[in-house]
């Protein structure tokens, strides 16, 4: 009987954790993603500085890319219906997004891919192949930005 | 593959020494920036003409690119063949539609002789005596040298024909009389070759010609009057409705508005990878720009872009920088 009542309990608190998550208000998403977004620009802009050799941290652009590649793998579930920025304030995510779906997806893929990419060729230590592997990643941030990313105001 | 092109696979040793770091760290980040930069300039020639193409081809798509030809030639929007034309141009005097510029006889330019294509991009001026619009950039354009149109027309006639038709412009009253042209271009358009100026040197006028002719920046980044002429006291200080209706941030290097707080390398390195000194990516039309255009560069001249840029008087307003 303990058990019983032990588990209905822990499936109790279970539930209304989840019901939690599901009316999650979409402000906070999008200031959650916007964070994770800006997290893997801090990463972009710290590789920059030592591509432009204006720092010789040369050692730290594999984390970098690990980290990007880390933030990849959150971006899909960071657009939850009902968070764009014509439902929202403070958001640049168009509703293309959940329009054209599909097209949404293969960006992140896209993105993912190119981030995998830049995680080799920084452990591989070979600067001239990471000089590519930049561009490449460059290709999927602006290959999700100018279709589904508002111009700033 | 490496080719005969101006520049390419240079490095750009001014963004290495320039760096504060290099004294305190030797070798190592040199040989990093040097090489991944080095292995940029590479990449962008990988999608080159096979080799042993003619030098005048092979000098002609380095001209296509910095002439960025490819981005408005083509409606990649409704998937349209490239150069194939078709791509609209919204703008406040209505829209254009770029024509074909493949080598088909009949709907592209094929039939152009060298002295037909030379005057369209110097005097703007079609095979048939009439006037272009200034939506084609030749009040740029018409600063290139001769042998720089001449490889360019090579390179254009070295692509597949398409046999796509142009579309005839849609545009608001009274815009649509041709005619009304000669008269604007008396007014606002000078034409000719571009002449050095002597007092500077040799990467500063590179770099103007990249910037205002073959790259024709100000065609987006300088604001226009009402009859559609660039406005050359605020050359590149913003344009609040540019192409696509959209605005078109101001590139000077006034500290508030335009991009007086970058660094050259800061500006380099965008026009290389298309991200921002603060490591965002930004996703308007410069992305195609970048991708089409000043990311196949050699660094020495995109070193010379930013060389100009940052002579430029600062202009301020409107808005902020990219
Ligand atoms: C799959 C789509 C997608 C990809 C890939 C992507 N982004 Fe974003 N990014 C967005 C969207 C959408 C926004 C706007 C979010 C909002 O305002 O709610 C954004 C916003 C940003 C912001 C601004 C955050 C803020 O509000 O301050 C930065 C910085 C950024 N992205 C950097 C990058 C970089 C760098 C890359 C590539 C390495 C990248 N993004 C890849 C979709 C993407």
């Amino acid at each position: 009987m303990r058990n019983a009542i032990f588990i209905l309990t822990l499936g109790l608190i279970f539930a209304t954790a989840g019901q939690a998550f599901a009316a999650e208000e979409p402000q906070n998403v999008i200031k959650y993603r916007q964070a994770v977004m800006k997290a893997i620009g801090g990463h972009t802009g710290a590789i920059a500085g030592v591509v432009k050799g204006e720092v010789s941290f040369t050692g730290d652009v594999a984390a970098h890319a690990r980290g990007i590649q880390e933030m990849s793998k959150l971006v899909s579930k960071l657009f939850p219906k009902g968070t764009d920025n014509k439902m929202q304030e403070k958001t640049r995510a168009l509703p293309a997004i959940w329009e054209d779906r599909a097209k949404f997806d293969a960006a992140v893929k896209a993105f993912q891919a190119a981030s995998a990419n830049l995680v080799r060729v920084a452990e591989a230590g070979d600067p001239a192949a990471f000089g590519g592997g930049l561009q490449e990643l460059g290709k999927a941030c602006g290959g999700c930005h100018k279709p589904f990313r508002a111009e700033e105001k | 593959m490496p080719q005969a092109v101006p520049g390419g696979g240079k490095i750009d040793t001014r963004l290495v020494t320039r760096s504060p770091g290099r004294k305190a760290c030797g070798g190592r980040p040199f040989i990093w920036a040097a090489a991944a930069l080095f292995h940029l300039g590479l990449a962008t020639l990988a999608a080159g003409p096979a080799a042993g193409a003619e030098p005048a081809v092979a000098r002609g798509e380095y001209i296509f690119r910095a002439a960025g030809c490819l981005t408005c030639h083509t409606d990649t929007k409704n998937k349209g063949a490239p150069l194939a034309g078709g791509r609209a141009l919204p703008t406040p005097f209505g829209t254009f539609y770029t024509p074909n510029i493949t080598p088909d006889p009949v709907h592209g330019i094929g039939a152009w002789s060298d002295a037909d294509f030379i005057t369209a991009l110097r005097e703007g001026l079609a095979p048939d005596g009439s006037h272009y619009y200034p939506a084609f950039p030749y009040p740029s354009y018409t600063g290139m040298n001769e042998r720089d149109m001449r490889d360019l027309k090579a390179y254009l006639f070295s692509r597949p024909a398409v046999a796509t038709p142009n579309r005839a412009h849609d545009l608001k009253f009274p815009f649509g009389f041709r005619f009304a042209l000669w008269p604007w271009k008396l007014l606002f358009f000078t034409e000719g070759r571009r002449i050095e100026d002597p007092s500077k040197d040799a990467q500063w006028n590179r770099g103007a010609y990249l910037v205002e002719n073959l790259g024709h920046c100000g065609e987006c980044h300088t604001p226009r009057n009402f009859l559609g002429a660039v406005d050359r006291e605020r050359r590149l200080a913003g344009n609040p409705v540019g192409p696509e209706g959209k605005k078109v941030p101001n590139v000077t290097p006034h500290p508030g508005n335009g991009i007086g707080d970058w660094s050259k390398s800061d500006l380099t390195y965008f026009l290389k990878t298309g991200f921002l000194p603060d490591g965002d990516f930004a996703g308007g039309a410069m992305t195609d720009v970048i991708q089409e255009s000043t990311g196949f560069l050699s660094d020495e001249d995109r070193a010379a872009v930013a060389r100009y840029i940052f002579g430029l008087p600062p202009i301020s307003g409107p808005g902020a920088g990219p």
